[in-house]
C-alpha cells in the first residue's frame, strides 16, 4: 500500500466542454470527486494524501475563472471542515503565499489547519497556489539564511528546509484525464514516485478508479534506481 | 497576600471550626486586637470573595456618578481602552494599602498621592475637579465600604453591627493613611449612613463616566491578553454577559439614585441581581486556591507569549480554545460578504498605532492625559520614587509639547487620528529620544548603564531574549533607545514594548 498518494486533478475544463457547460461547472463537479477520493484513500489505509488544487501558474487563467475558483474553494473548505475534522483528518495547505488569495479564504485555510492540527488520522495536503520550484527556491533561501557551510548540505538537510518537512516522499501520483506532465508539482517529493495516468476526467473519477490506481501501483516493481532482485533470469515468485 | 487557612473569609461555620472567639466578626487570636490592616482585618475577608468583583464594579459606578470623580475619570483614566491593566493596578494598590507592611503602605500612599496630584482639570460644565480633593477621596472610600456592606446584604448574609463597625474603621484608617490625617469620612457609622444618603440624594449625577462604565465598557471591553487570539469566543461571551452585568449593577444601585439618574428598571433585574450575588457567594465553598483574587487577576494579565510557567500551562487550554474558535468561524454560515480585517501585519498602520498605543484613554484624541497614562503605567511598573518619577513625567510632558507643536494642525489643543496619520514621520523628534533616555535611566536601577535581567523583567514582565552565544543577556543604552524609537515611530509589532503599552 502506498503511504503517500498525490492526485493532480486534471480535466475539469474538458469535462465541462464535452457537456457544453461553462468551465466553472467543471470545477463545481470536481467537489464530489475530491470528497470521494478522500474517503477512498482513508478507507484504503493511505496515510498521506495530497491534492493539487491550484498552481502558481493557474493565476494566468481568466480573472472570472480565478475568482470563481477562490469562491468555490472557500465554500468547499467551509462546507466540509466539520466532516474532515470528525474523520480525524489533518488538513494542511501547501503554498498559499500569494497576496492575491482573498483574506477570508486565507483565514479559512488557517482555521482549518488550526482546527485539525492535532488530528492523527490521514494527513491531507492541499497544494494551493503551489509551485514545486518555488518550494525548492524557498528551501535554498532558508538554508542560506541558516548559515550552513556548503559542504555540510546533504539531501536530508535540504529537505528539512522544505515546507512541511515531515511530509514523506510521494509513492504514487495519479494524474487524471490522460495528460502526462508533472506541471511543477511537489518536484522534490515526487523524485521516485510511480505515476499512473487514468484517462478518466477528474469530475468522473470515483472511488473505484482510485482503488484501481492503487492496484496498478501494487503491481509496479519499484526499484529506486537500483536493479530488481529478480534480475538475471531468476523466475518471479 | 497571605490568607492563612481561609479563616478570614465570611463564613461563620468555618471560623467556629477554627476556634476563633466571637465568630468571624473579630480578628483571629494571632492578630493584635484593633489591627486595622493585614490578614486579620475585615477587609481581607472580602478581598478573596468572588462577590467582591460585583461589589467593586458597583462601587466604581457610584464613584463615577460623583461629578468630580466622573470628570476625572473621563479625562484621565485608561479604563475604557485598557480595563484589565487598570483593574490589576487597582488591586495591587489595594493590597499594598491593606497589607501588614507599614512601610509599603506609606510608600503606596505617597505614590497614590503623587499620581492623584497630577489629575485635575475642569469638566464639560466648567466645574473644576481635583483628584486630591478630600471630599472626593472620602467618597471613593465610602463607595468601597458601602458596596462591601451591600454585597453581603444582597446575597443574604448581612454583616452584624460589630463587623460593620470594624470594617468601617478599617476603611477610615485606609483613608487616613492616604490623607496622612483623619480624612473627611464621618467618625461613626450612623453619621456615615446619613452622609451616604445625602450624597446619593443630592450630589450624585448621571455622569458620562457612569454611563460609559454601565453601557459602553462591556460592549467594547477588550479580551485580556491571554485570550487575545480568540476574538470570536470573547465577543460571543461578551455580547451575552455585558447586558446582564449592566442590568445586575443597575439593580444593585440605591433606589433614589436610580430614580434621579433615570436608570432603567428592567423586569426581573432585581431578582437576577440577588440570585447572582447569592450564587457568586456560593463560590466560597470552592477550594481557596481557585478563587484567590490575585491568582485570577494574575491570570488575566498573563501574556500568552510571556515566559511565565502558568502561561505555558495555559497554552494547552488556549490551543483548544483556538481550535474551538476556528471551528465556530468555519461552521458559521457565510452571510456577510464583507471581508474581515486582514491578519495582523508586522507593522501597524498609523491609525492602528494611534488606537492601540497612543490613545490610552480611548476617546479618539491624543492629549496630555494619554501620555500621562503611559508615564503612570511605566512608573507603577518600575515602582518609581521621586525624583525619577517626576523626571519621567517631565520627559513625557516635553514630548507632548513637541507632538502638539508638530501635529496639532487645527490648533484645538489635541491631536486627532487624522492629524496624526497625516504627519507620522515627525514623531521621532528630540523630545521622544529624551523620553527613551530617561526611560533607560529609570529602568537601570543600579545605574551600571546596562539593563540586566531583573531590570528588564521589572519593565516588561518577561525575560530578556537570550542571545545565541549564550552569554548573559544585557541591554545597552543605545540598543534600548533604538528599540524604543523604532517601536514609537516605526510602529513595529512584536517588540517588548507591545505588551507594555498596548495590551489591555
Amino acid at each position: 500500500m502506498p503511504s503517500h498518494v498525490a492526485c493532480v486533478m486534471d480535466g475539469n475544463g474538458r469535462w465541462a466542454a464535452r457537456r457544453s457547460l461553462p468551465r466553472t461547472s467543471g470545477h463545481r463537479a470536481a467537489e464530489a470527486t475530491v470528497i470521494d477520493v478522500i474517503e477512498a484513500a482513508r478507507t484504503a489505509g493511505v496515510r498521506w494524501l495530497s491534492l493539487y488544487a491550484f498552481s502558481t501558474e493557474n493565476w494566468q487563467r481568466p480573472d472570472d475563472e480565478v475568482d470563481f475558483l477562490m469562491w468555490l474553494v472557500r465554500r468547499v473548505v467551509r462546507k466540509h471542515a466539520a466532516l474532515l475534522h470528525a474523520r480525524g483528518i489533518r488538513c494542511r495547505f501547501l503554498g498559499v503565499a500569494d497576496p492575491r488569495i482573498p483574506a477570508p479564504l486565507a483565514r479559512d485555510f488557517a482555521d482549518l489547519m488550526t482546527l485539525t492540527a492535532t488530528n492523527r488520522g490521514m494527513t491531507l495536503t492541499v497544494a494551493f497556489d503551489h509551485g514545486g520550484r518555488a518550494d525548492i527556491v524557498e528551501a535554498a533561501r532558508s538554508l542560506i539564511r541558516s548559515g550552513v557551510p556548503a559542504d555540510a548540505v546533504d539531501e536530508r538537510q535540504f529537505a528539512a528546509h522544505l515546507p512541511f518537512p515531515d511530509t514523506p516522499d510521494v509513492d504514487l501520483v495519479i494524474r487524471t484525464s490522460g495528460e502526462q506532465r508533472i506541471s511543477n508539482f511537489m518536484l522534490w517529493q515526487v523524485a521516485y514516485a510511480e505515476w499512473v495516468f487514468p484517462p478518466v476526467l477528474w469530475p468522473d473519477f470515483r472511488a473505484p478508479h482510485f482503488v484501481e490506481c492503487l492496484r496498478t501501483y501494487q503491481s509496479r516493481d519499484r526499484r529506486f534506481g537500483g536493479v530488481t532482485p529478480h534480475a538475471n533470469g531468476e523466475p518471479h515468485p | 497576600m497571605t490568607d492563612p487557612g481561609g479563616s478570614s473569609r465570611p463564613q461563620p461555620t468555618r471560623s467556629e471550626a477554627t476556634g476563633q472567639p466571637g465568630g468571624s466578626a473579630r480578628p483571629g487570636p494571632g492578630v493584635p486586637p484593633g489591627a486595622m490592616f493585614g490578614p486579620g482585618s475585615q477587609f481581607h475577608r472580602f478581598f478573596n470573595d468572588p462577590r467582591w468583583a460585583l461589589a467593586m464594579l458597583r462601587a466604581t459606578v457610584l464613584e463615577a456618578a460623583h461629578p468630580q470623580v466622573g470628570a476625572a475619570l473621563i479625562d484621565n483614566s485608561t479604563f475604557v481602552a485598557h480595563p484589565w491593566r487598570r483593574l490589576r493596578n487597582t488591586l495591587v494598590s489595594l493590597q499594598r494599602m491593606f497589607g501588614t507592611d507599614d512601610h509599603a503602605r506609606q510608600r503606596e500612599a505617597a505614590r497614590l498621592n503623587r499620581l492623584h496630584a497630577r489629575l485635575s482639570g475642569t469638566d464639560t460644565r466648567r466645574r473644576r475637579y481635583h483628584a486630591m480633593d478630600p471630599q472626593v477621596r472620602a467618597w471613593v472610600v465610602a463607595t468601597l465600604f458601602e458596596s462591601s456592606v451591600t454585597m453581603c446584604r444582597l446575597s443574604g448574609q448581612p454583616l452584624d453591627q460589630a463587623t460593620m463597625e470594624q470594617l468601617y474603621a478599617e476603611f477610615r484608617a485606609f483613608l487616613a493613611a492616604l490623607e496622612d490625617g483623619p480624612g473627611q469620612l464621618p467618625p461613626t457609622l450612623p453619621e456615615f449612613w446619613s452622609y451616604y444618603d445625602h450624597m446619593v440624594a443630592e450630589v450624585l449625577e448621571n455622569t458620562e463616566a457612569m454611563r460609559i462604565i454601565l453601557y459602553k465598557l462591556f460592549d467594547h471591553i477588550p479580551a485580556p491578553p491571554l485570550l487575545d487570539g480568540l476574538p470570536t469566543v470573547w465577543a460571543a461571551g461578551r455580547a451575552l454577559a455585558g447586558p446582564v452585568v449592566s442590568a445586575i449593577t443597575v439593580a444593585s444601585l440605591p433606589e433614589p439614585f436610580r430614580r434621579r439618574a433615570g436608570l432603567p428598571e428592567v423586569p426581573g433585574a432585581r431578582t437576577l441581581m440577588q440570585s447572582t450575588y447569592t450564587a457568586v457567594g456560593l463560590a466560597r465553598f470552592l477550594p481557596d486556591e481557585w478563587i484567590r483574587t490575585e491568582t485570577l487577576t494574575g491570570l488575566l494579565y498573563l501574556s500568552p507569549d510571556g515566559d511565565d510557567p502558568r502561561a505555558a500551562a495555559f497554552g494547552a487550554l488556549r490551543e483548544r480554545m483556538k481550535q474551538a474558535g476556528a471551528f465556530v468561524r468555519l461552521v458559521t454560515p457565510l452571510s456577510t460578504p464583507g471581508a474581515p480585517a486582514s491578519p495582523a501585519a508586522p507593522r501597524r498602520s498609523a491609525a492602528e498605532f494611534f488606537t492601540e498605543v497612543l490613545d490610552q484613554t480611548g476617546d479618539g484624541y491624543l492629549e496630555w492625559p494619554d501620555l500621562a497614562a503611559m508615564a503612570r503605567e511605566i512608573s507603577s511598573r518600575l515602582d518609581l520614587d521621586e525624583p525619577q518619577e517626576t523626571r519621567l513625567y517631565d520627559a513625557y510632558a516635553a514630548w507632548w509639547r513637541e507632538l502638539q507643536a508638530a501635529l496639532d494642525a487645527d490648533g484645538d489643543g489635541r491631536v486627532s487620528r487624522q492629524e496624526y496619520a497625516a504627519a507620522v514621520p515627525s514623531l521621532a523628534g528630540p523630545a521622544l529620544i529624551r523620553v527613551a533616555e530617561v526611560l533607560f535611566d529609570v529602568t537601570d536601577k543600579d545605574g551600571n548603564q546596562v539593563i540586566d535581567e531583573d531590570e528588564y523583567r521589572a519593565l516588561f514582565r518577561t525575560g530578556l531574549r537570550r542571545s545565541v552565544a549564550g552569554s548573559a543577556p544585557r541591554y545597552t543604552r543605545s540598543a534600548f533607545v533604538k528599540d524604543f524609537l523604532s517601536f514609537m515611530s516605526g510602529r513595529l509589532r512584536s517588540s517588548p514594548y507591545d505588551p507594555l503599552l498596548t495590551k489591555a
